[in-house]
């Protein structure tokens, strides 16, 4: 096991100093009413990702993954702790400015792909530029640019129906990456893929990371976190393991 | 951008957006018939008063215009103060009756004496009009035949046409059998007789002839007067019926208002149905629409969460859902609308079956106005309904919605 | 014939208070009768004098209030605010200056004589009259709530298509809404039919529950419309009532739609594969 003592470079977005922390928890505590009981979900956490990392994290059902994710990206805040991501302490953010920041710092990629069943894939993608006010030929544009990107360029205008599963989970995360985000996180971004379309994605996910991005994502999955440069283990709501995976060493 | 995920929202289940536009569709066809009910009885009766210009009807002393066999005495008097009055531009005064037909498959018929030159009681629509009793002035040695007009019910079910000729009566002695006064007359034409209902036969005639053939008694007598104000402002007819009221104390005067007042009393029941069936046609539309949007959201939870997960601020959420549930308003409308009109055809056609109602009146009446308010109603009953879903939908607990679609 | 001869002698029943009996010509004072409504207006009592003339300002005759009678609930005349005064035929004859004339007579046939007969006899000899069977003019008196009862019918119909669609359009709705369980039941090898007929059931349910809450409120409704009515128009007629026929049809009908909805709604789903249903 190898502690993270370095911070790895990535080409400036022009969002803070290349050094800095993209992610930073203090303590964080996340606990929640199920029924008549309190639920603690994350048992004061301490977790720093840097910019350009590639982190997985993973754990058994109910080890509190998703809920941290959640914290980082903005979705949630913390009960006790702070979750500072850029630099912004996210619970001092109104819902307005937290949703904001969500827009344009933070992609999210959910295990069910949630594509809007209605819309293309181009317009599934431009969803997050209209809502940033970027006009419509400019949204075209750039969703096909993205959808170039992941190996859509020919599925602009079919519909999330008429995709497979792995192309499903591809325009979500065209979709995620639209505002250019400093961060990515998916939730079991493979979890409804089939092995080899699952692989396919993370191989996706490594040209993502490659290209200079900063990458979480949360899988219940051991051998698929092995994809990722670290893996941070919870257990019961905290890190029982935060290791880096040496893909020379295999360690 | 919204407006698109909206339609396509409601696109995605055809059928139960089907079902809920034709439930709003029909609520809104009530809802504008109700409209046009409630408005146009008074419609139509105005419009009815005001066909040939006269604002006033002057009537025996406490009754309404035909609302009894009474008659004014000293008719001629009264006609003449009335037309002094330089405010009052035309005068006309009218008397009925029944009289007996000879030659004629019905018995009798209801008959107008009129002033031909000033009589606002029918239209002419085929043949000629009627002739003063001493107008047969012409140089023949067989004085011409006073000429009636009568409506299409009277030559229908007395078997007669235009041209033909029967003998009137009045003064019928049953045991002689004989007629105390009658005349030969000649149909001249064929009228729509504004005022009387459609499936009463009805004839008019000079007024002269008339008082001659009803007897010594009714020489100076008259059942109604219509009276037209120079000015036709309702400030100057008031002022014209208060003139009367004061000068002449033997007659009621009523204006257009005051008429269509009292029968919007004897109709109220119409009103009154038509306010609560449309209050009902609203709260149909309302639940409609509120019930299908709230379980809209309530079926998208996840997706909505993912909309406000990816960066979409609450306001649009609340955007997105409301438009859904005006989109549906809308397009409920318009067929409703058309369907209302259609109905509103079926409606006023078996009201008009009315006995003893004017043949011209209408109880659903289009017009503008009642479109407009039926429209503002209906979306305003729709903005509200989609307002509380909306609301509600941007207001999910993101995570929370994440986690629960995740279990689920 | 509109008998309203009597709206006049009504009328001029008015200008009564104001004429000086001691000026006129002694007469035994008749009974006439007056109906309720009169009574109540003009503070009248059994015993009172009257004065009654054909046309306002002759001096007529005078009357004493003998009876005062409750106006059978005409629904023809309800909306008509008239008094109705009963004099003797002699005296209102009298007072027209009618001589022997009348609107009608009202004809009653012996026991077993045929009514066509005598209506043909007599309009065999009749001058300027005609004879009418009752029935006859029952119909055509009644036309107007025969308009009434269709517009009624038609507003009926239009509200039950209303609700039907209603009523369809929620069923489907809230069986769509728990497609997952109906899924999770089928996945578990419950028929298609089970399925059908607990939604059958539920809806069946719901309808009369549904019926029975409207019928409540319907008669609530009926008596307060009937409250307004009869005090707005002084009469003592029902203008809404709710019978055990009507609330039995309301419930067959109530029960048919929401079953026939329920089993539409049912079998669109179970058509589908249950997973599907879930999502998959």
């Amino acid at each position: 096991m190898v502690d993270v003592t370095e911070h790895h470079e990535e080409s400036s977005r022009g969002l803070g100093p290349a050094s800095a922390p993209v992610i930073a928890c203090e303590q964080v505590v996340r606990s929640y009413p199920m029924g008549s009981a309190i639920v603690q979900a994350v048992r004061g956490i301490d977790l720093t990702i840097a910019r350009g990392e590639f982190a997985a994290i993973t754990g058994p059902s109910g080890c509190g993954k998703s809920t941290l994710l959640h914290l980082l990206g903005a979705v949630d805040v913390p009960t006790t702790g702070r979750v500072l991501v850029n630099g912004r302490d996210t619970a001092s953010l109104s819902d307005r400015d937290a949703t904001d920041f969500r827009l344009r710092h933070i992609g999210f990629v959910f295990q069910r792909f949630y594509l809007m069943p209605t819309l293309s894939a181009s317009e599934n993608v431009e969803l997050p530029l209209a809502e940033a006010g970027m006009d419509k030929r400019k949204r075209k544009a750039r969703a096909r640019e993205l959808l170039g990107y992941v190996g859509l360029g020919d599925r602009l205008d079919h519909r999330p129906t008429q995709l497979s599963g792995g192309e499903q989970q591809r325009v979500a995360i065209a979709r995620a990456l639209s505002n250019e985000p400093a961060l990515l996180l998916a939730d079991e971004p493979t979890g409804e893929l089939d092995a080899d379309t699952g692989v396919r994605l993370l191989e996706l996910f490594g040209r993502l990371h490659r290209d200079g991005r900063t990458l979480v994502f949360v899988t219940h999955d051991a051998v698929v976190a092995q994809a990722a440069q670290r893996v941070i283990r919870l257990h019961d709501g905290r890190v029982a393991s935060d290791t880096r995976v040496d893909a020379r060493s295999g360690a | 951008m919204r407006f698109m995920m909206a339609w396509a929202t409601l696109r995605r289940h055809p059928a139960r957006t089907t079902l809920a536009m034709l439930g709003i569709a029909v609520a809104a066809a009530l809802l504008l018939d109700m409209v046009m009910l409630a408005t146009g009885m008074s419609e139509s009766f105005r419009s009815l008063l005001l066909t040939r210009g006269y604002q006033l009807r002057v009537s025996p002393k406490g009754t309404l215009p035909f609302d009894s066999e009474a008659t004014i005495d000293g008719a001629s008097a009264i006609v003449r103060a009335l037309r002094a009055n330089p405010d009052i531009k035309a005068v006309s005064p009218t008397l009925g009756a029944t009289l007996t037909l000879n030659g004629s498959r019905i018995p009798s018929a209801f008959t107008m004496g009129l002033e031909q030159a000033v009589q606002g009681d029918y239209t002419l629509e085929a043949g000629t009009d009627i002739t003063r009793a001493d107008s047969a002035a012409d140089t023949s040695a067989v004085a011409p035949l006073p000429r009636i007009v009568v409506s299409q019910t009277f030559l229908t079910r007395a078997g007669h046409a235009v041209g033909d000729t029967l003998t009137i009566s009045s003064g019928l002695d049953a045991q002689l059998r004989t007629a105390a006064r009658s005349s030969r007359v000649v149909i001249s034409g064929m009228g729509r007789f504004i005022y009387v209902p459609g499936e009463t036969p009805v004839m008019a005639l000079d007024l002269a002839l008339l008082r001659q053939l009803l007897g010594p008694g009714f020489r100076d007598r008259m059942s109604l007067a219509m009276a037209e104000s120079r000015r036709g402002d309702s400030a100057s007819v008031e002022a014209v019926r208060a003139w009367i009221a004061t000068t002449q104390p033997r007659v009621t005067a009523i204006s257009t208002e005051t008429a269509i007042r009292q029968v919007e009393e004897r109709l109220s029941y119409f009103r009154q149905l038509a306010f609560v069936l449309g209050a009902i046609s609203l709260g149909i539309g309302f639940l409609l629409v509120a019930t299908l949007v709230t379980l809209s959201v309530n079926e998208r939870r996840g997706e909505i969460a993912v909309l406000r997960a990816i960066g979409t601020q609450r306001i649009g959420v609340l955007q997105q859902v409301f438009l859904e549930g005006l989109l549906l308003t809308s397009a409920g409308i318009i067929g409703g609308l058309a369907l209302g009109l259609v109905t509103a055809q079926w409606l006023n056609g078996i009201l008009r079956d009315f006995p003893g109602l004017p043949s011209a009146f209408d109880f659903f009446v289009w017009s503008p106005d009642a479109g407009w308010r039926a429209l503002v109603l209906l979306l305003t009953s729709g903005t509200l309904a989609g307002l509380l879903p909306a609301w509600r939908a941007a207001s999910i607990p993101i995570a929370r919605a994440l986690r629960e679609e995740a279990i689920g | 014939m509109r008998a309203i001869r009597r709206g006049v002698v009504a009328i001029a029943l008015g200008l009564a208070t104001a004429s000086p009996l001691a000026a006129q010509p002694p007469t035994a004072p008749r009974g006439i009768a007056i109906d309720a409504r009169m009574a109540e207006d003009l503070g009248l009592a059994v015993g009172a004098r009257v004065r009654i003339s054909a046309r306002p300002g002759e001096p007529g005759d005078s009357a004493t209030i003998a009876a005062i009678y409750e106006r059978k609930a005409d629904p023809a005349e309800v909306a008509r605010r008239e008094y109705r005064v009963r004099v003797h035929l002699d005296q209102l004859q009298q007072l027209l200056d009618l001589d022997d004339r009348v609107d009608r007579f009202a004809v009653g046939t012996r026991e077993g004589q045929s009514i066509d007969s005598a209506l043909a006899r007599i309009n065999h000899v009749a001058f300027g009259f005609r004879a009418h069977k009752s029935r006859d003019v029952a119909v055509q008196s009644s036309r107007t709530f025969r308009v009434v009862e269709r517009f009624h019918t038609a507003i009926g119909i239009i509200t039950v298509v209303a609700s039907a669609v209603f009523l369809l359009c929620l069923l489907l709705l809230s069986v769509e809404e728990r497609r997952r369980d109906i899924a999770a039941l089928r996945l578990m090898g419950i028929s298609r039919a089970t399925v059908v007929r607990a939604i059958v059931i539920e809806a069946a349910i719901v309808s009369l529950i549904g019926s029975v809450l409207g019928a409540g409120i319907g008669w609530i409704a009926s008596l307060l419309v009937n409250a307004h009515f009869q005090q707005l128009y002084r009469t003592p007629l029902v203008f809404a009532l709710l019978t055990p026929q009507i609330f039995a049809f309301a419930t067959g009908l109530s029960l048919v739609l929401g079953i026939g909805s329920g089993a539409a709604a049912g079998w669109r789903l179970v058509k589908s594969s249950p997973l599907s249903l879930m999502g998959r």
